[in-house]
């Protein structure tokens, strides 16, 4: 790799593969491990998950330039953590060592019921323009520009609907306690 | 200022919709790496904005929502803010509503009333920023917030209250308080313990920080969750949480409407006799000291009132075998 290579890379310092920066790296671990119990996964699975997942990204790294080390980093993590489940789901239950945690996943209580419906209330419960707006962005795939258009607003208002209607979401569901990540060790 | 909360989710909903993007420029990637580098709790909050924008829950609601049109709405519901369109009159409506005036309107209308509702709160934010309580030895101190809710505080406490239009957030730094919240539906009210954090929704409960990290949690009214160490809990009236060195243990015992030191007793059951010492020296003009360290261990089971210090020595004497002297600044206790 050479020095101009480093240079390319805006804003995160860049290994060599040889010489490798172990301290970029580690940082990354660390924010991987953070990210992915955050989505849910015990502390032990996050490491492992955190831990490959560098693997990959340094293979990566070798070939290409990243323009994002943590957006591939979370990706590559999201579907290793699938994989993960799939594989565990397979086996039987282990019993919980911790008795007085005792909460689903960030997915599977995300994808409840009930979940769906307080994410509906709240949906109900938005501006029409906010819901329509996540309509569009998120089932529809439209982009913000094309909404923005259709609707006769900004892009930046746009934007700014979704950024507003997730945290919404995200209220709701902490008002309804369906609290992810925190509630599984 | 906003509250770091706020911000931070704000901010992580914003990256969250941008990543989950099939193609991102190189300038917003770099830009997206220095944020997750620039503070721990961005990876956290992003990657809780990004599970619920790719969640499978969310795309359920959407289409229930997309399909029930734009008459879907739940009126049922008496929480919370409504936007109310001006269209009572049912006949029109189902034409009009996706036209682009009405959405127009409806933006106008939604952010002025946004508007509203923010104005004031936030002049009120910036004009009140950290303020610290502390109740002196030997008395307990009652706080009313300006929310409403309600705060007292045994003697030789201490904690700073931050309100904000988005939170109401408390830090503990020592001794024992009992929490009556006042319900706010859109700001929470969380309490830092140090090596645990609470957070409640209106809801009534204790906090106790004992000595080498300890602390406990009583809930008396409403749900509370407890974060310590990267798990969480969930309490419900009636129950507690004692989280120390050794661990996290449940408590059960909660009894009664509010914790009994509030009206002067204290419920020892099979508790130490340094914990009971602890206590007494919230409250009482002049500390008690053990003659013998190891006399803390001591198990004791009772119930004693707080406010009358030579009283609770004796009674002590009595049952358990034991001296007590008086000195000029202090009581010692010895066996």
């Amino acid at each position: 790799m050479s020095h101009s290579d480093r240079l390319l890379d805006n804003g995160i310092r860049v290994a060599a593969p040889n010489e490798a920066d172990k301290q970029d790296w580690r940082a990354v671990q660390v924010a991987l491990v953070r990210y992915i119990r955050a989505r849910g996964a015990r502390t032990d699975v996050a490491e492992d998950i955190a831990q490959e997942t560098i693997a990959r990204l340094i293979v990566v790294h070798r070939d290409k330039r990243i323009a994002s080390v943590f957006a591939l980093g979370f990706r590559i993590a999201d579907n290793l953590l699938v994989d993960h489940y799939r594989a565990d789901s397979r086996l039987a239950d282990e019993p919980e060592v911790d008795v007085v945690s005792e909460a689903p996943s960030l997915d599977r209580a995300l994808d409840s019921q009930r979940a769906v419906e307080v994410f509906q209330r709240c949906l109900n419960r938005m501006p029409r323009l906010r819901r329509e707006v996540l309509i569009r962005r998120r089932l529809q795939q439209e982009s913000c520009r094309v909404i923005g258009e259709e609707l006769s607003i900004s892009t930046k208002a746009v934007e700014k609907h979704i950024t507003r209607g997730l945290i919404d979401l995200r209220r709701a569901m902490e008002r309804a306690g369906i609290d992810p990540a925190v509630w599984n060790a | 200022m906003r509250s770091d909360k706020a911000e931070i989710e704000s901010q992580a909903a914003t990256w969250a919709e941008l990543m989950n993007r099939p193609l991102q420029d190189a300038r917003a990637a770099a830009e997206f790496d220095r944020w997750i580098s620039a503070d721990p709790r961005h990876v956290e909050s992003y990657a809780e904005m990004a599970a619920l924008w790719q969640s499978d829950g969310l795309d359920a609601a959407l289409r229930l929502s997309a399909a029930n049109g734009p008459r879907a709405r739940n009126d049922n519901d008496q929480q919370g803010y409504r936007w109310t369109p001006g269209n009572s009159g049912a006949p029109h409506r189902a034409v009009a509503a996706r036209t682009l005036p009405r959405s127009q309107r409806a933006a106008i209308l939604a952010s002025s009333i946004l508007l509203l509702l923010l104005t004031i709160p936030v002049v009120q934010g910036i004009l009140a920023p950290e303020q610290s309580y502390t109740a002196a030895r030997g008395a307990n101190r009652m706080i009313v917030l300006a929310d409403g809710s309600k705060l007292n505080l045994s003697g030789g406490s201490r904690l700073s209250v931050r309100m904000t239009p988005w939170s109401r957030d408390v830090r503990m730094e020592e001794g024992e308080a009992y929490f009556d919240v006042a319900h706010e539906r859109f700001r929470s009210f969380s309490v830092d313990v140090g090596n645990a954090s609470i957070a409640v929704l209106g809801t009534a409960f204790d906090v106790d920080m004992m000595a080498e990290g300890t602390r406990e949690v009583r809930v008396y009214r409403g749900l509370v969750k407890v974060e310590a160490g990267g798990t969480g809990w969930r309490l419900p009236a009636g129950s507690g949480l004692s989280v120390s060195k050794d661990g996290v243990q449940r408590l059960n015992n909660v009894l009664g409407a509010r914790p009994a030191w509030i009206d002067g007793w204290f419920d020892a059951q099979d508790t130490t006799l340094a914990r009971l010492v602890d206590r007494i020296n919230r409250t009482s003009d002049r500390p008690v000291v053990l003659a013998d360290p190891a006399l803390g261990a001591l198990r004791i089971t009772g119930r004693f009132r707080m406010n009358e210090t030579r009283e609770l020595l004796e009674t002590l004497a009595a049952v358990h075998d034991l001296r007590w002297e008086e000195e000029s600044t202090h009581y010692v206790l010895s066996r």
